[in-house]
């Protein structure tokens, strides 16, 4: 179907009009998450270190630049100590890139505003393990699924009354499931809805700023999540968020990350390009010890 | 800005504008200056710096920022971050409304991102059933002056439901900058306006002459003169201005309106 045409015309530049806006939201037949391999390591800028005045400007910069996901960090204050965007961002970025937008809930009950963010566009949609976020995460995860689906299903349907019918079936509308820890929360905690996600978060530093520095203890936790998910044989995407840089991008790539959130690292460097291309080609430095 | 309201608390006398502070009323108009403040909510948000600076040459006095978080209205909207890299971009006076459940913990951050006005809700910070019109909760009066302490205004909202009596007792402190009197259910989108809400501005302007009331909740060019004719001077418009082919035009409507209800219902 030609339902990137859209998309593609208004990532090259064209502002949106505003009232249009609502309408430029595209729902993709397949997920843009499934054009990814993991075998390969995915870098996710961050856009809470970038200028939320310039968002747009901000996202095609790091979508050039050859990033593949856009990570979006929503904060509402009561999870985390800070409140960041929520839902009307990811609606304002969705015409402005076809990339992946990695949307991490650190928020009291997501289960109140999944459907918005499905809505909206977002194509991962990732909530806390703790139970100060949701009491119901096996629910809550799977609500990602069905019920972003559902949304994001009457939202091409209100999309598809204008189009022809090309055959295909509705049946996976690509919203993908994630689950995040803390830094002090262990893998436990994630070991019965490891087979109902398709990524895991690991969060290397403590949630609710940017600009801090690598929990070095997380390295080990995301080689124990591979061992983990090797045993229990599921696959889903490690992800990486906190800290992470060209100089230290390589350890957890080492233990079995493959998607990484980068923020101060890619929006504070003076080339996107050359932060983003640093972080997939970090390596360990010869002559250091390994610790 | 020095508050009017404060000169008129120090006379002991909030009802009429009988001193001659340096803002004192001018003779024949019962209300401050108009003052338009549109709400960046339904702005572009791709192109923030943008849409404001766009606004803002279009006739716009304030930017109406609408803090949401998600529990105390049932939406998310942004924080002081956001605030932060705005101000980078623009001089304009940044006018903040808090739907938070804790206001006070966001003082300094909005602070330190260049908040103006800090407007908080008087159901956020005690319940309803622990207030009266006739005494200063504690509370709320803290609240009010650790913003001023903080650099910036100080404003008070008020939900449809809520008596405007109940901030009488701030303002007559000389302790807000401003009242906020939401005239639909914050949080939700697309409301009807609600005529009996935008009454309350009416207790408020005649007690107070020289205070700030905003309006904020389906106003625009068919609302404004009820408005107007209720005493408020404040005007926030989203989907009106931001979604207008001409905003600067719908801006100018109801700047316009505004002021002749000023001369108008000015005390003689």
């Amino acid at each position: 179907m030609a339902l990137l045409a859209s998309t593609s015309k208004l990532a090259s530049g064209a502002r949106p009009v505003a009232a249009s806006r609502r309408t430029a939201v595209r729902v993709q037949a397949t997920s843009r998450v499934d054009r990814y391999s993991k075998n390969d390591i995915i870098v996710s800028p961050s856009i809470l270190s970038a200028d939320f005045a310039k968002l747009g400007d901000e996202v095609r910069a790091i979508d050039q630049a050859g990033c593949e996901w856009v990570h979006i960090d929503v904060m509402d204050g009561r999870f985390v100590p800070n409140i960041t965007i929520g839902p009307l961002i990811v609606e304002a970025l969705r015409p402005v890139t076809d990339k992946v937008l990695d949307c991490h809930l650190m928020i009291v009950e997501p289960e109140l505003r999944v459907a918005d963010f499905a809505k909206a566009g977002a194509d991962i949609i990732s909530v806390h393990a703790e139970q100060s976020s949701t009491i119901h995460l096996h629910r809550v995860v799977n609500q990602v699924r069905t019920r972003a689906a559902a949304a994001a299903r009457a939202l091409a349907r209100a999309q598809s009354q204008s189009q022809t019918q090309s055959g295909y079936r509705i049946k996976d509308l690509g919203v993908k499931a994630g689950v995040v820890l803390n830094p002090g929360t262990p893998l436990s905690t994630i070991e019965y809805v490891l087979d109902q996600v398709d990524l895991v978060l690991i969060m290397s530093v403590n949630p609710g700023f940017g600009g801090q520095s690598f929990i070095e203890s997380q390295v080990a936790k995301i080689r124990e999540l591979k061992k983990l998910c090797l045993e229990k044989g599921v696959n889903p995407w490690i992800e990486v968020d906190g800290g992470v840089t060209p100089a230290n991008a390589w350890k957890v790539i080492d233990a079995g990350a493959n998607a990484l959130v980068a923020g101060s690292a890619v929006f504070k460097a003076p080339s996107y390009r050359d932060a983003i291309n640093g972080i997939k080609a970090s390596k360990k430095p010869v002559a250091a010890a390994v610790a | 800005m020095a508050s009017v309201t404060e000169s008129l608390a120090a006379n002991g006398n909030g009802a009429c504008a009988a001193a001659a502070p340096l803002d004192a009323l001018p003779a024949g108009r019962d209300r401050p200056a108009a003052l338009i403040s549109p709400s960046i909510l339904s702005a572009d948000f791709a192109t923030l710096a943008d849409e404001c600076k766009r606004i803002v040459d279009l006739g716009a006095d304030w930017l109406h920022i609408d803090v949401m978080d998600g529990h105390f209205v049932p939406n998310l909207t942004l924080g002081a971050p956001v605030v932060a890299c705005l101000r980078k971009h623009s001089k304009a006076f940044f006018d903040c409304h808090l739907m938070v459940s804790d206001p006070a913990a966001w003082v300094q951050d909005f602070a330190k991102a260049g908040a103006d006005m800090f407007t908080f809700h008087l159901e956020a910070v005690a319940d309803v059933a622990d207030l009266s019109a006739s005494s200063a909760h504690p509370a709320v009066a803290d609240l009010a002056k650790a913003v001023r302490a903080a650099g910036m205004q100080a404003g008070v909202a008020l939900k449809p439901s809520t008596p405007a009596e109940l901030v009488f007792p701030y303002i007559e402190a000389g302790l807000l900058d401003l009242v906020l009197v939401l005239t639909v259910n914050p949080g939700f989108g697309g409301q009807k306006f609600m005529e009996d809400a935008v009454s309350k501005c009416a207790p408020l302007r005649a007690k107070f002459p020289g205070l700030h009331i905003e309006v904020d909740g389906g106003v625009g060019p068919s609302t404004i003169d009820a408005v107007a004719a209720a005493g408020a001077n404040v005007i926030v418009a989203g989907s009106a201005v931001f979604g207008a082919e001409r905003p600067g035009e719908v801006i100018a409507t109801l700047r316009s309106s505004v002021e002749r209800a000023a001369a108008v219902g000015a005390v003689q």
